[in-house]
């Protein structure tokens, strides 16, 4: 390779993948591209180059736009909240896992009692349904808020797909919604919901998957304690 | 669990600070509106850290990982914004196809930011406005076999840079 030769072709090039050489300079330039390799590679790369400017907008050369200082710490804040979650919901996954064979009581809208709560003397109560129909689990953490009660349901075994809308129970037998979810196999299986109604007023938490609903009383107040003592007296 | 995944929260920490400047103002570009751009990011970096585990930098950087999870996040914007929402493969098609362009184009003008001053400057003189090479060179004080040689080297610059970015063609 004549690289000293070639360096003054290889200034043109540019001009040439873009277009931009007159007629002659242009023929003295191809008839020097036939006869070297290197400079017709480094044509062909050029014009892979030029190829793609017509995509970018000259307007748009200038800075771009830079995300607002607190994004990042508003994503770590998410992460750090979920990863609190996650590690919740093993511990909930945990207690469940007895549950399941004395589940095998088929019939739902039945409730249940409270696997309770706060064993780290923590505020936050964990909630299980039981004699749910067999191979379905719903478990669910509450945890009390400014603005009323945060819910971490965990669902396991319904149909994937189905709907499941969640309501607190407040002292007059009113239901306060919680939002909904859907349930799908192999996704993510809790949901983080809310409602507006204070923890410590709340009698139970009621999910309507599909068709059925499941009710399960809270402990920690009055309405819980009377249904405790009836569901001993019952068995 | 792949070596280098990113399960850490420090990891993704460290992938914000690479990349998130990059995804943001592509998606600002994409979407039109710093608010949504925001939020396509947060849920780009959620995604990112739930799915951690299956990262392997074997296949494929995380900066490519992280556009690819973003894509699929401005699409689900897209769908939800959507007044009609989409149902046909063709609908979802062309929602998918604007991205692509638009992450082609970002990924030019970026490379233009990154070459020097004097690069983009006869580029933008010579190819984007279309001006003879003698006046740019009048007006840059330079003789013309200046401005051909900073187009040459201005070209050559922009494909290493397009290079160091990830670009594949």
């Amino acid at each position: 390779m004549k690289t000293d030769a070639c360096r003054h072709w290889k200034e043109d090039l540019g001009a040439y993948a873009l277009g931009h050489l007159a007629d002659e300079e242009r023929a003295a330039l191809e008839a020097h591209l036939e006869g070297c390799a290197a400079c017709r590679a480094e044509a062909d790369s050029l014009f892979a180059v030029s190829r793609l400017l017509p995509h970018a907008d000259p307007e748009r050369f200038g800075p771009a736009p830079q995300p607002p200082a607190e994004l990042g710490k508003r994503i770590a804040a998410t992460i750090g909240s979920e990863r609190r979650s996650r590690r919740r919901q093993r511990r909930l996954r945990f207690g469940l896992g007895f549950g399941g064979a004395a589940a095998a009581t088929a019939m739902a809208i039945l409730a249940i009692f409270v696997l309770s709560s706060g064993s780290e003397g923590s505020p936050e109560q964990h909630v299980a349904f039981r004699s749910l129909p067999s191979g379905v689990k719903i478990a669910a953490t509450l945890e009390p808020q400014a603005f009323g009660t945060e819910i971490h349901m965990y669902v396991n075994g319904i149909s994937s797909g189905t709907l499941c809308r969640v309501y607190m129970r407040g002292p007059g037998g009113e239901n306060v919604s919680a939002g909904t979810f859907r349930y799908r196999w192999g996704a993510d299986d809790s949901a983080v919901l809310s409602a507006a109604l204070d923890l410590s007023r709340a009698e139970a938490l009621v999910v309507h998957a599909g068709k059925r609903t499941f009710v399960a009383p809270l402990s920690n107040t009055e309405a819980a304690l009377r249904n405790q003592s009836q569901q001993e007296e019952s068995t | 669990m792949p070596p280098g995944a990113l399960t850490d929260e420090r990891d993704v920490r460290e992938a914000y600070s690479a990349h998130a400047s990059e995804l943001y103002g592509f998606a600002v570009r994409s979407l039109g509106d710093s608010g949504l751009a925001e939020e396509a990011v947060q849920e780009t970096f959620l995604r990112a850290w739930r799915a951690g585990e299956r990262f392997d930098p074997q296949i494929g950087s995380l900066r490519t990982w992280l556009f690819a999870i973003l894509r699929n996040v401005v699409i689900d914007l897209g769908r939800a914004r959507a007044v009609r929402p989409t149902v046909s493969d063709e609908g979802i098609e062309a929602s998918v196809e604007p991205f692509d362009e638009a992450l082609l184009s970002w990924q030019i003008e970026e490379a233009m930011r990154r070459i020097g001053e004097q690069h983009r400057r006869v580029l933008v003189e010579t190819y984007y406005r279309g001006r003879p090479y003698a006046e740019v060179a009048d007006e840059l004080g330079v003789p013309e076999g200046t401005v051909k040689s900073r187009v040459y080297y201005g070209l050559r610059a922009l494909r290493v840079v397009l290079e160091e970015m990830g670009y594949e063609d």
